[in-house]
């Protein structure tokens, strides 16, 4: 049951899913879309954030240090046993709401997905992923998602 | 209002009664902010937190005199294999090397839980293995990372009874089982031993619940224990978490401290130094201080809300630096019967390890957050 429900997320992370919902405003991957041209539909609407949720939910597996979810994106987000989550319960102390911000620990301007590929290296002892990659968006939103409550605060250290 | 308000609410009502606080017989240093005031010239970046008990330069006069000793506190090293993570080893070996070298030496070591980090037995026997490497008298109780793959009997195999009292020099010592009675979320969904175990070991895993607990049979024991312990005597209880409420979503409580505090009440020297939170904490509840010591493995972040207004918080820590936040604790009572508990953070000195700047501070950082749950584990694959 679970691996059948990785694929269907995994399916939304490479376009797939884009097919389900191309009748309701969505083009296919690489083709223009027309977009606010007409009403939105509230099934439009049910898509568009089923998109969403599915993502925040691969970047909670990902970010809770999934085994089966890592292994099915191709990425080793630890060599250490430690999980985003042991030091960020909940989504918490990862401020996504300051970035992009000078990091101190990197000495440059960073941006979130710099600072999740430093904490993969550092800490995680992990490999770096690539900053467009599908495990690197699911992470995002499932950080941003955690923090929606949060005050945008951009710059603070 | 939510529910976590709610409580928090009724605690202060219960329990902070206007002119209720631990006895006055206890005295808090200021010694090191008044030291630190004088070298910077000025109330300064201190002022925020001037009014605060620094937790780390803590006095506690006893009621009568105590002949002095020492002791230590060791906990969460949260062990994996060393071949997964030789950090997490290193590290309790370094404290229990620490506490080895005291010289004097310690009266004793508390183990205050979280030994392993998924229970497994090649984890605990590791554990155990280090902790042999002490000579002085140990006592440990566990942790829910040490206790939900078996339900606790290799952990009872290895070190006994997870709860203990024992009297030393004119105080009355207890160490609490807080985390074996989580109520049964595994049997309904046939969850094998590992899932079981993955949920307790996830801090921000919802399936779990509120498992911290000390339960109607030991809360009867102690009780008991109790009974005929003088009541201007000193109290000193060890657990793995923190017996208020703190921040219940990640089990930073005990969720029958009520009638855990109407045992206690009679008591007016109560100390209880707990693991879980891996990070300083001060704070008093009725008659009740409260201290949160020091991971070997990693610090966890304050809670969004609930951080007790008395506590001074840490240093925000480099994380990386596996080193920073985290550390063991060295307890002494003094001839002249006082309590002095060091936070000892390794690549710190005493006087750094707590924020004295909202900037520096591990709760100040945490400005305009704001979080929710996650929901992932509820749904899926349950």
């Amino acid at each position: 049951m679970r691996s059948k429900r990785l694929l269907s997320l995994l399916a939304a992370t490479t376009g797939a899913a884009v097919l389900t919902v191309v009748g309701l405003g969505l083009g296919p991957g690489g083709q223009q879309a027309l977009a606010h041209k007409e009403p939105h539909i509230p099934e439009e609407l049910k898509a568009f954030e089923d998109v969403f949720t599915e993502q925040v939910i691969l970047g909670d597996l990902l970010f809770h240090g999934d085994t089966e979810a890592q292994q099915e994106l191709g990425v080793s987000l630890s060599d250490t046993g430690m999980a985003c989550a042991m030091c960020h319960p909940d989504g918490s102390d990862v401020h996504p709401h300051e970035f992009p911000k000078y990091q101190q620990q990197m000495q440059e301007f960073a941006t979130l997905r710099d600072m999740i590929n430093w904490c993969i290296e550092k800490p995680n002892q992990g490999t770096k992923i690539d900053s467009d990659s599908p495990a690197m968006k699911a992470l995002e939103a499932y950080i941003y998602w955690s923090n929606s409550g949060s005050m945008l605060d951009p710059g603070r250290h | 209002m939510n529910e976590l308000e709610k409580t928090r609410r009724e605690m202060a009502r219960v329990l902070c009664a206007p002119g209720r606080h631990p006895d006055r017989s206890f005295s808090v240093s200021r010694r090191t902010f008044l030291q630190r005031s004088l070298a910077t010239g000025a109330l300064g970046g201190a002022a925020a937190y001037g009014w605060l008990p620094l937790i780390n330069v803590l006095d506690i006069r006893v009621a009568a005199a105590a002949e002095a000793f020492r002791f230590a506190w060791i906990s969460d090293s949260h062990l994996y294999p060393r071949e997964v993570n030789e950090r997490f080893v290193e590290k309790t070996v370094l404290a229990v090397e620490d506490v080895k070298a005291m010289d004097p030496p310690a009266d004793f070591l508390i183990y205050g839980g979280d030994l392993a980090q998924l229970g497994a037995p090649d984890e605990l026997r590791l554990g155990s293995e280090i902790l042999k490497e002490l000579d002085i008298r140990q006592v440990l109780i566990p942790g829910e990372h040490d206790w939900y793959l078996d339900l606790g009997k290799l952990w009872m195999e290895l070190f006994g009874e997870p709860n203990s009292t024992f009297d030393h020099k004119g105080v009355r010592f207890v160490a609490l089982d807080t985390i074996s009675r989580c109520p049964d979320y595994w049997s309904a969904t046939n969850m094998s031993p590992e899932e079981r175990m993955g949920h307790m070991a996830t801090l921000d895993g919802t399936v779990a619940g509120a498992w911290a607990g000390i339960g109607n049979d030991q809360l009867k024991w102690l009780q008991d224990l109790l009974a005929d312990w003088p009541k201007d005597q000193p109290v000193v209880l060890f657990s793995h978490n923190p017996l208020y409420e703190y921040y219940p979503p990640w089990n930073f409580w005990v969720r029958d401290w009520r009638p855990l505090h109407e045992i206690l009440a009679p008591f007016q020297n109560v100390t209880n130094l707990h693991g879980h939170t891996h990070q300083p904490l001060y704070n008093e509840v009725g008659s009740m201080r409260s201290i949160g010591m020091l991971a070997t493995a990693w610090p966890w972040p304050y809670a969004p809300e609930g951080v007790p207004a008395l506590t001074q918080p840490m240093v925000r820590v480099d994380p990386g630096d596996h080193f920073d936040g985290v550390g063991w604790d060295e307890i002494t009572f003094t001839a002249d019967a006082r309590v002095e508990n060091r936070y000892v953070m390794w690549p710190r000195k005493p006087e750094e390890v707590l924020a004295t700047a909202s900037d520096d501070s591990g709760t100040g950082d945490n400005r305009n957050q704001k979080l929710r749950r996650r929901i992932a584990d509820r749904m899926w694959p349950y």
